[in-house]
């Protein structure tokens, strides 16, 4: 690429383009846009800048998928990261945006995803996982919560309750959760064998939990949030799993409503102004 | 334009230090004896979590003053209003004393590279930069604070040096400075410069803030890396900066390998020795952490990342 050195812009595109390929840039244009340094080239000078750039943001994707890190090891995750970040560059003011793409793009670059989902590769689904439920927690870590509000109680209606700003309905392929905090505590797991697994992530107190549910329950709090309607959630999803209306009433009074409400799953509608 | 100097001697806010996630609870729980905090911008003005929470704690008991690594003032692209909307609500929020960034670019074609990218200095740069400065401080409502960054590379467009180019955009835009004097060092070390001719061209009466920061010397150039103490040359640099700019507010960074909060105050504590005479700047105050190599990598940002692992628990189903 040429650069007409009269043009900033002309300049600032050349420049980008040299830190996220820097073996795209030839040493004629270095040496006509950069003067040497007392003791070091002009592509010397211009290199700080290029081996810095990948250094740092492959930092910073290490901060952020830490288990994933974990997972593939440093050389491994260096060469992923590093793909990433020249397909997909931060786009945004940000660095919490930086890994916003990452568990998408592993999924869309696998080696195999020409192969029928039988014959594909078992430890990238897991990864592709566990770098989903790493970015979900690096998002409500800090995402707009309800922390300095009051939260309702088992005496508040049911219809009343709706799910707090700051929770996520996940599902995965692994046991992904078990596996982020076996490395969490220290512990160098093995990769799980396959089991299908649900989960809700939520923020309290400026502490993330990660609670497993069953499948019913993880589609029954996504109608919740589809419908903002509690009570008819309940009759939804006895009439979609084929059971009694009574008896799912009677799950969530009597299993399942007082540890939902104590853990945060919900807050009042009246008091987020829904 | 409001003012920063003056009878009121706004810019004399003491010693300071960056706030760093790692020190928040250490800060909250022990009020430490620091006369201000700096903040990352970038790193709260979106936050609905614990950072903005902290940071409305924190600027409760002490003065706070922003400072932001993603304005891009001297991009081409154009400049990002959303963002400025919210650095500004949230500089009215912590009651900030000013809002400061660097004269760099940090990105283009939409683009952020996250570091503190140079600009060839020439009267053209001057005319982009001083139009997109009175841009930002229109939306921001406040002047802005411009700090010269550590540079690698010398262009052949440049005809201006960085003390006139900033000179001449305080004066046209009435924006105030912020020398970096590690930054001082290391741009001029790179460029084989005189760091001394470079602070006796430096426009003070428009400096409201000083950094500092360590280095790391890699033989053949110097990396601005902020991730050890101060070094000698810096501190006596530091010294003429602090009286000539009639005792700006002075601020440490330190942002790679970042030791206890104990630790970077004792750093912060040798400018207040050093201005008193009552330690010599040629010793150096420290161990390094590690030694040089040729990995340095310059304008850390891991550090903007929170660690978020110790702060997620499983519960049981």
């Amino acid at each position: 690429m040429s650069v007409d050195q009269d043009r900033l812009d002309s300049l600032q595109r050349w420049m980008i383009e040299a830190l996220i390929a820097p073996d795209g840039v030839d040493a004629d244009t270095i040496a006509a846009t950069f003067l040497p340094g007392p003791k070091l080239s002009a592509s010397a000078c211009l290199a700080i800048y290029q081996r810095s750039y990948i250094l740092r943001l492959r930092k910073c994707l290490e901060e952020q998928f830490p288990a994933s890190y974990h997972a593939l090891g440093a050389t491994l995750f260096a060469d992923f990261a590093d793909e990433y970040l020249r397909a997909c560059p931060s786009d945004s003011y940000t660095l919490h945006e930086l890994g916003r793409r990452f568990p998408e793009w592993l999924e869309d670059n696998r080696p195999d995803r020409d192969q029928p989902p039988e014959q594909r590769e078992s430890w990238i689904d897991f990864m592709v996982d566990l770098a989903s439920y790493e970015r979900d927690l690096y998002r409500l870590f800090d995402a707009q919560g309800h922390e300095g509000r009051p939260w309702p109680d088992v005496s508040t209606d049911d219809g009343a309750l709706v799910l707090q700003p700051c929770l996520a309905l996940v599902a995965y392929r692994y046991p992904v959760a078990w596996y982020y905090h076996e490395v969490r505590a220290g512990r160098s797991p093995q990769l799980p064998v396959a089991m299908r697994s649900y989960a809700v992530i939520l923020r309290r107190d400026f502490l993330t939990h990660t609670y497993p549910v069953t499948r019913l329950h993880y589609e029954f709090l996504s109608l919740v949030r589809r419908t903002r309607d509690l009570p008819a959630s309940v009759e939804a999803i006895a009439a979609e799993a084929g059971y009694p209306v009574d008896a799912v009433w009677r799950s969530w009074r009597h299993e399942v409503r007082r540890p939902w409400i104590e853990a945060g799953f919900f807050v009042e509608r009246a008091v987020i102004g829904g | 334009m409001t003012e920063l100097r003056g009878d009121a001697a706004g810019h004399r806010l003491g010693f300071g230090v960056g706030l760093r996630n790692q020190h928040f609870d250490h800060i909250l729980a022990t009020r430490p004896p620091v006369d201000w905090f700096e903040a990352i911008s970038e790193n709260f003005m979106d936050s609905g979590g614990r950072p903005r929470a902290v940071l409305r704690r924190i600027a409760e008991h002490y003065p706070v003053a922003l400072h932001g690594v993603s304005l891009s003032i001297g991009s081409t692209d154009p400049l990002d209003r959303d963002y400025l909307a919210r650095l500004r609500r949230l500089a009215d929020e912590v009651s900030a004393r000013w809002v400061s960034d660097h004269l760099c670019w940090t990105g283009a074609l939409g683009v952020n590279s996250h570091d503190l990218l140079p600009l060839p200095l020439n009267e053209r740069t001057l005319e982009h930069v001083s139009a997109r400065v009175a841009q930002a401080q229109e939306l921001l409502g406040r002047p802005l604070v411009l700090e010269n960054p550590s540079t690698y590379v010398r262009f052949r467009q440049s005809t201006l040096n960085e003390p006139a180019f900033l000179r001449e955009l305080s004066r046209v835009t009435g924006c105030w400075l912020l020398l970096d004097v590690n930054n001082v060092y290391v741009s001029c070390f790179n460029a084989g410069t005189d760091p001394l001719d470079y602070l006796n061209q430096f426009p003070f009466d428009r400096v409201v803030q000083l950094h500092l920061a360590g280095h790391q010397h890699c033989g053949t150039h110097i990396v601005d890396t902020h991730d050890r103490p101060v070094s000698a040359a810096v501190w006596q640099l530091f010294r003429l900066a602090w009286q000539r700019s009639e005792q700006a507010a002075t601020l440490l960074e330190w942002d790679g390998d970042v030791p206890a909060f104990e630790r970077v105050h004792a750093e912060l504590m040798r400018a207040r020795q050093i201005i008193d005479g009552d330690a010599p700047a040629e010793v150096e105050a420290a161990p390094r952490p590690r030694p040089d190599s040729a990995e340095a990598v310059s304008t850390p940002v891991a550090f903007l990342v929170p660690e978020i692992m110790s702060n997620s628990v499983v519960c049981p189903s």
